[in-house]
């Protein structure tokens, strides 16, 4: 771990309270450490802020700065909400315009973020309003909530498959607990009311969320059932009731701190009341940028034996869980500093909420632990929050090698406590392997290929040993064999053998330790080894083109004698695998050769399908042992459109799948799951395009004819491969049938190979699902709709960038 | 009153203290604060040239790390253009460093924030937000033909040919 050296960074060293320091820094300082260390009191810390922001509230630009900075906090560190809002309900006590200033500033941003559909922003202004319940008049924040439920409503009737209604309702859910925890006159009566009438929209299930549950398989088998966070949330508050509203996770603030006034307590006095920010709501809201799917509740930890995070039915879990993947995704610009916030995560809630830090999960089970205290895992609570944005279907908000970078932090402040948690997790996910969906296995084989490679390749292995007896088809053995070969792309054969128990060194093949293939032509006894060899030797010395064609003709005369239909195959695959053997030495050796036999090979695929796909059949014959070089490969030739997406998807469906068991294989997966992504970017692109503003009709009309054609060919691609998955998951398939008939294919193999065909099935529905939901016909006309229409003046300087932004397009395409 | 644009925590997307300093030409005061130096005004044609950077310099590679390697790594932010491994002038072997060139800046500036700081071949690299490649630029500019951090470098890294390279020449003396 001495190996991280912070980045070179110093780490600031903490000096003492009572130095001099101006005050606009000790205000921004004292502000952004709220509550950070676990010894602080922040009731304290909160008031001391506000007697100095009293202090010198004369001051416009330190009453600028501060508010700036208040605003910010909130928006960026959702964990100090209650903290930033104590510091106003301190400072209002004293003077009352600090409490106005705040309000002002925070519900113009919040006006902001509502106009533009920034729904996190919203719920986290919001939040803090909630938390300053008690300084307003009237019913407070209710009014407010009742109006977002208005919208909500406005937006389920227009299209019964909204998304973003149910996002208001999140907002409300989550908004509650704050107002009712913080409140000083209970607002239960209006909270039951309005649970009341979120009630019917938070139990909905919308048809998509059947594709967006990360366990698949029959019932009994899932160790989780699915869950929606907002009819979680629904269920959480009416369980609150029972505990009397309590909301005991929020941090305490006294409502006075005793001040020691001339040794005589201050004066007890009823704080001045505001009216809440009046805020401009027009019905239908904006959508927001983004599209919007139904949330899953995803846990690891939860609804187990020992209860190290809160149950699912209990209103922390989503209070807790919401703050921190917030907080992950909205500071994304410094993994550094979100480790630091999750690792004093505990310190954010009432002190009560965890157990301490780094308690040894066995202690917890034996029953070690005090009588009636927490059980709660902080550690457990953070990885559940990190772990739920790596499982989020169907994507989460940043890239998922974010969400690895934010545990290898975690990992590295906190290994102790962290490390045991975190093999936890793999175990349960492990274990689950077989029922899980499976574009999430594969998520979790690149996340733990590359946590290990982050920490010297470190696993105990030995825990999987008896799966190494069951056939390569099955989940848990398929996982294995696919994690060890991610490691070695991260690293080498030899490496990773030193790294992995001796019982699992078999799967190191001698082929997966060597740099450079065979070249198969090198061997006499190899179908046209003459030719292929002398090939090789042609291409390496770039001879002359017609050179290179009599080489190849001698193979087709041969393969024409030998009765061979289609003879560019076998000539193909000469000429492709020399490819593979000169350009094995690295990527750009091999692209540098593609480029120089560039007409060639695309001349290949406008001859002959089959020999197209025979392009991939040579590369990832020549590759077999390191398919990551294969699947490399393929994607760059996608780009010089020498092969097409659906030879990819015809190759790994058709050619290559067998009775089904390339359905088991994670890098079949990967290069098709590959090959779509490529499909639905470029689709995804030209809407992006379509959607500029000031575009002429002709380039209008240019667009839509190319979208329509693409947005076709993307929902024949998923077709295809429905198609192709539904055969396997059905057993009709003829392979399949004749292995299972000769007695090749037992029946335990039989089954794992239909579930394979299942689970791949429910992966590619929901892509396109999803595609449609963004690209499809109905999508992008709403999106249309939207559109400003310009007026014609504006037009001529626009059509350039409209031009300039279709052909960065096609030329990314063809780079 | 114009509203701070300083984030509650630094930015690890911008560009380091080294390539702000090589393109200002400007000496910054060493004693500074890390954090500050991030905060201070730029050159605007250095913030220019770096607005729309798709490439990235990556530091601290072994001699021995494979461009399929750091492809494999580097693809986790985005579809990689042009990877371009630095060499020894003279002996034309990697010597470690690289380019990663992506389609967008977008993706690079994740780079930076994802990957930056992480470890390849078991190293901790160094990420960089770069102007672009130009031929040229893939060479050590070292004396004797590799990066001039490992001329006298008095560290023993296997991974890096060992002791500096000047240093050994001169111990050798």
């Amino acid at each position: 771990m001495s190996d991280y050296r912070r980045n070179g960074k110093r780490k600031r060293s903490r000096e003492p309270r009572d130095r001099y320091l101006p005050v606009p820094r000790q205000l921004r300082e004292n502000l952004l450490s709220i509550a950070d260390s676990p010894l602080a009191v922040p009731a304290k810390q909160a008031q001391e802020i506000a007697t100095l922001l009293g202090d010198n509230f004369h001051d416009e630009q330190i009453k600028n700065e501060f508010f700036d900075l208040l605003v910010r906090l909130i928006l960026e560190q959702p964990f100090k909400i209650p903290f930033a809002a104590a510091v106003i309900l301190y400072g209002n006590d004293s003077k009352p315009e600090i409490t106005t200033e705040a309000l002002n500033r925070a519900g113009e941003r919040l006006q902001e973020a509502f106009n533009a559909g920034h729904w996190r922003d919203v719920k986290l202004l919001v939040r803090f309003l909630a938390c300053l319940q008690r300084l307003f008049e009237g019913d407070g924040v209710i009014p407010l909530l009742d109006k977002l439920f208005d919208c909500a409503v406005d937006l389920q009737s227009a299209n019964e498959n909204d998304v973003v209604g149910l996002e208001l309702v999140k907002i409300i859910l989550l908004t509650l607990p704050y107002a009712m925890g913080y409140a000083e006159t209970s607002i239960v009566p209006q909270a039951l009311e309005l649970l009341e009438k979120t009630e019917i929209v938070a139990s909905m299930k919308l048809p998509i969320e059947e594709l967006l549950e990360s366990y698949t398989g029959s019932t009994d088998e899932k160790p989780v059932h699915y869950l929606s966070v907002i009819g979680l949330l629904q269920l959480q508050m009416r369980n609150e009731e029972a505990h009397g509203w309590e909301f005991a996770i929020l941090p305490p603030f006294p409502k006075f701190i005793s001040q020691q006034v001339d040794g005589q307590d201050a004066m007890v006095t009823t704080p001045t009341l505001h009216p809440f920010p009046s805020l401009d709501i027009v019905s239908p809201v904006n959508a927001g940028p983004n599209p919007l799917f139904p949330e899953a509740y995803f846990s690891l930890y939860a609804d187990q034996e020992v209860e190290t995070v809160p149950k699912t039915d209990d209103i922390a879990a989503s209070l807790i869980r919401d703050t921190i993947v917030d907080t992950i995704n909205i500071l994304d610009f410094n993994r550094d500093a979100v480790a630091t916030l999750l690792v004093n995560m505990d310190s954010y809630w009432h002190p009560e909420t965890f157990i301490k830090r780094g308690m040894p999960f066995d202690k917890i089970r034996l029953g070690e632990v005090e009588e009636g205290k927490s059980t709660w895992k902080p550690e457990d609570m953070v990885l559940d929050g990190i772990f739920s944005q790596i499982f989020t279907l169907p994507n989460p908000e940043r890239k998922i090698v974010y969400y690895h970078s934010v545990i290898t932090e975690t990992c590295k402040k906190a290994p102790g406590a962290v490390a045991p948690s975190l093999g936890r997790a793999i175990r349960f996910l492990f274990r689950n392997l077989d029922v899980m969906d499976l574009e999430l296995v594969s998520r979790f084989l690149d996340w733990f290929a590359h946590h290990l490679s982050n920490f010297d390749y470190r696993w105990k292995w030995q825990e999987w040993v008896e799966d190494l007896v069951r056939s390569d088809l099955h989940p848990k053995k398929a996982f294995i064999i696919a994690a060890i070969d991610k490691e070695i792309r991260l690293s080498f054969g030899k490496r990773i053998k030193k790294t992995i128990d001796e019982e699992f060194r078999y799967l190191i093949t001698e082929g997966k330790e060597k740099e450079v293939p065979d070249f198969k032509y090198a061997d006499d006894r190899t179908p046209y080894a003459a030719e292929g060899a002398l090939l090789q030797v042609q291409i390496r010395k770039k001879a002359p083109d017609a050179e290179i064609q009599e080489t190849i003709n001698v193979i087709h005369v041969k393969a024409a004698d030998a009765g061979i239909k289609d003879v560019l195959i076998p000539s193909t695959d000469a000429f492709v695998t020399c490819i593979c053997f000169i350009g094995s030495v690295s990527f750009s050796h091999l692209i540098s050769i593609v480029d120089r036999c560039k007409e060639r090979l695309l001349a290949i695929g406008q001859q002959s399908e089959p020999a197209r796909r025979q392009i991939i059949a040579s590369i990832v014959a020549y590759w077999k042992d390191q398919p990551g070089n294969a699947i490399n490969i393929i994607d760059k030739l996608l780009n010089y459109t020498i092969l097409t997406p659906i030879s990819v998807i015809q190759w790994a469906l058709a050619d290559h799948l067998g009775a089904g068991e390339a359905l088991a294989e994670s890098w079949t997966y990967e290069m098709v799951a590959k090959t779509v992504a490529k499909v639905t970017n470029r689709v995804r692109q030209i809407v992006a395009a379509r959607l500029q503003e000031g575009l002429t009709q002709e380039q209008i009309e240019s667009i839509d004819e190319t979208l329509i054609k693409e947005r076709e060919g993307m929902r024949s691609y998923f077709k295809f491969i429905d198609d192709a998955a539904s055969v396997v998951a059905l057993g009709t398939n003829d392979a399949y049938i004749e292995k299972v008939t000769n007695g090749e294919l037992n029946a335990e193999n039989a089954a794992v190979i239909k579930a394979w065909g299942k689970r791949w099935q429910v992966v590619f529905q929901r892509k396109a699902h999803v595609e449609e939901t963004v690209v499809g016909e109905q999508a992008v006309d709403a999106r249309v709709k939207l559109l400003p229409t310009k007026m014609e003046t504006d037009l001529k300087e626009e059509t350039q960038n409209g031009n300039g932004a279709m052909e960065g397009l096609t030329i990314e395409e063809i780079e | 009153m114009a509203p701070t644009t300083r984030n509650t925590v630094d930015r690890m997307d911008k560009p380091s203290s080294y390539a702000a300093s090589k393109n200002k030409r400007r000496k910054y005061n060493r004693d500074g604060d890390d954090g500050d130096r991030y905060q201070r005004e730029r050159t605007p044609e250095f913030e220019d040239k770096l607005r729309d950077a798709t490439t990235l310099y990556v530091g601290n590679l072994s001699f021995y790390t494979t461009e399929e390697q750091v492809h494999e790594l580097f693809s986790k932010c985005g579809e990689i253009k042009r990877l371009v491994m630095g060499l020894d002038r003279f002996k034309k072997t990697p010597c470690g460093f690289c380019f990663v060139e992506y389609y967008s800046h977008e993706d690079a500036l994740d780079c930076m924030k994802y990957i930056g700081g992480t470890k390849l071949d078991e190293r901790v690299i160094r990420t960089d937000l770069d102007e672009g490649f130009s031929e040229g630029r893939q060479y050590g500019r070292g004396k004797s033909g590799g990066q001039v951090r490992d001329e006298y470098r008095d560290e023993y890294d296997p991974g890096r040919g060992g002791y500096g390279r000047a240093l050994a020449e001169d111990l050798e003396e």
